[in-house]
């Protein structure tokens, strides 16, 4: 993204609330993302979205020292409310980030819900999933009217070289 | 009883007005700064019977319901707004619809999306094969709270298991390998 100034001054920014509370905000937060470490994609509102990536990649960076480390374990059980997930951490996710250093989710907006309230909605997902990917990764073709032309050009000017020469 | 007490008071007042009038006229008239210090309980030939009399007379209108004193000052249209100032407000540019120019084709299936949200088709299309393939999942994985601690991957027909899957568990799927799920 663009480094602008406007990115170091933080004038203004509030946190986001939700819930009923800062404590009501937590709880959502952690369901969201006990979801997450369970499905490794889910679709929810933008909002949510949004704050549970920082928790998820700070949880990543916990899971990495290791579950020897009292610190980590207590984080992931705080987190996990379903003790199955806690393992599944430790010895799937942690290893698969293990070369990179920040990065490990990815956020994507997708048309409004279909209720009355119509939110924005956002898919978050943890990256080196095994589902199939959102942006389909495009392969180059020579079959392609352009890349034809392309290579019909790229022939005659060989030609005309070598007849010249 | 009520009524006769204000009768005769309405009566004295009155008499007394004609009477300070009648002064008035014959220039006779005591001023308010001669007037004594003290306020004098009772009747009296000084010209504060005027203001005396009108506050009673506020009074007496002022004690029925006070509801009808308010409607008196109340907000309402003096004429009626005509068609032009009507359409003119209908018709501002905030109320408007406005125009967005950021929709675009999709270029995997030329479905019409918005330029920093995901095609709704393509996605749609991702979530069924995902929906499918976490039904297969847990089938294998039998009851609730069953995640494995080992890596998943997603294989088609006629797919073996290559080298980096050796340790994965394997997803089996029965139909060809969709264009857009390379592996």
């Amino acid at each position: 993204m663009r480094l602008t100034l406007q990115m170091l001054i933080s004038h203004g920014r509030m946190a986001r609330r939700m819930g009923l509370g800062p404590q009501s905000r937590i709880n959502i937060l952690r369901n969201i993302l006990t979801g997450l470490v369970r499905h490794e994609r889910i679709e929810t509102t933008t909002g949510r979205a949004d704050e549970v990536r920082f928790y998820a990649e700070k949880l990543i960076d916990y899971a990495k020292k290791g579950d020897t480390d009292e610190k980590a374990m207590k984080m992931a059980s705080f987190w996990l409310t379903e003790k199955d997930l806690v393992p599944k951490l430790f010895k799937v996710l942690a290893p698969r980030f293990e070369t990179q250093s920040n990065g490990y989710t990815r956020m994507a907006r997708i048309p409004n819900r279909l209720n009355l309230d119509r939110a924005k909605m956002a898919v978050l997902e943890y990256k080196g999933n095994p589902f199939p990917p959102l942006y389909p990764v495009k392969k180059e073709t020579e079959l392609t009217l352009l890349n034809q032309l392309l290579k019909g050009y790229r022939e005659e000017r060989a030609q005309a070289l070598s007849t010249e020469a | 009883m009520m009524n006769i007490a204000a009768l005769v008071n309405s009566l004295r007042c009155s008499l007394l007005h004609i009477e300070s009038r009648l002064l008035q006229v014959a220039g006779l008239t005591l001023d308010t700064q001669l007037a004594p210090a003290l306020a004098v309980n009772g009747p009296s030939l000084l010209p504060q019977l005027d203001r005396e009399d009108e506050m009673e007379e506020q009074h007496n209108s002022e004690q029925s319901p006070g509801f009808l004193d308010g409607i008196l000052w109340m907000a309402a249209p003096k004429k009626r707004r005509t068609i032009e100032i009507n359409r003119t407000r209908r018709r501002a540019d905030s109320k408007l619809l406005k125009v967005k120019n950021n929709i675009e084709p999709c270029p995997e299936c030329g479905h019409l999306k918005q330029k920093h949200i995901m095609c709704g088709f393509c996605y749609a299309k991702v979530c069924k094969e995902t929906a499918l393939i976490r039904q297969q999942m847990k089938a294998m994985e039998g009851g609730p709270l069953g995640a494995p601690t080992v890596e998943t991957v997603v294989l088609y027909e006629g797919e073996t298991p290559s080298e980096l899957d050796k340790d994965k568990r394997i997803v089996e799927r029965g139909r060809k390998r969709p264009a857009w799920f390379s592996s």
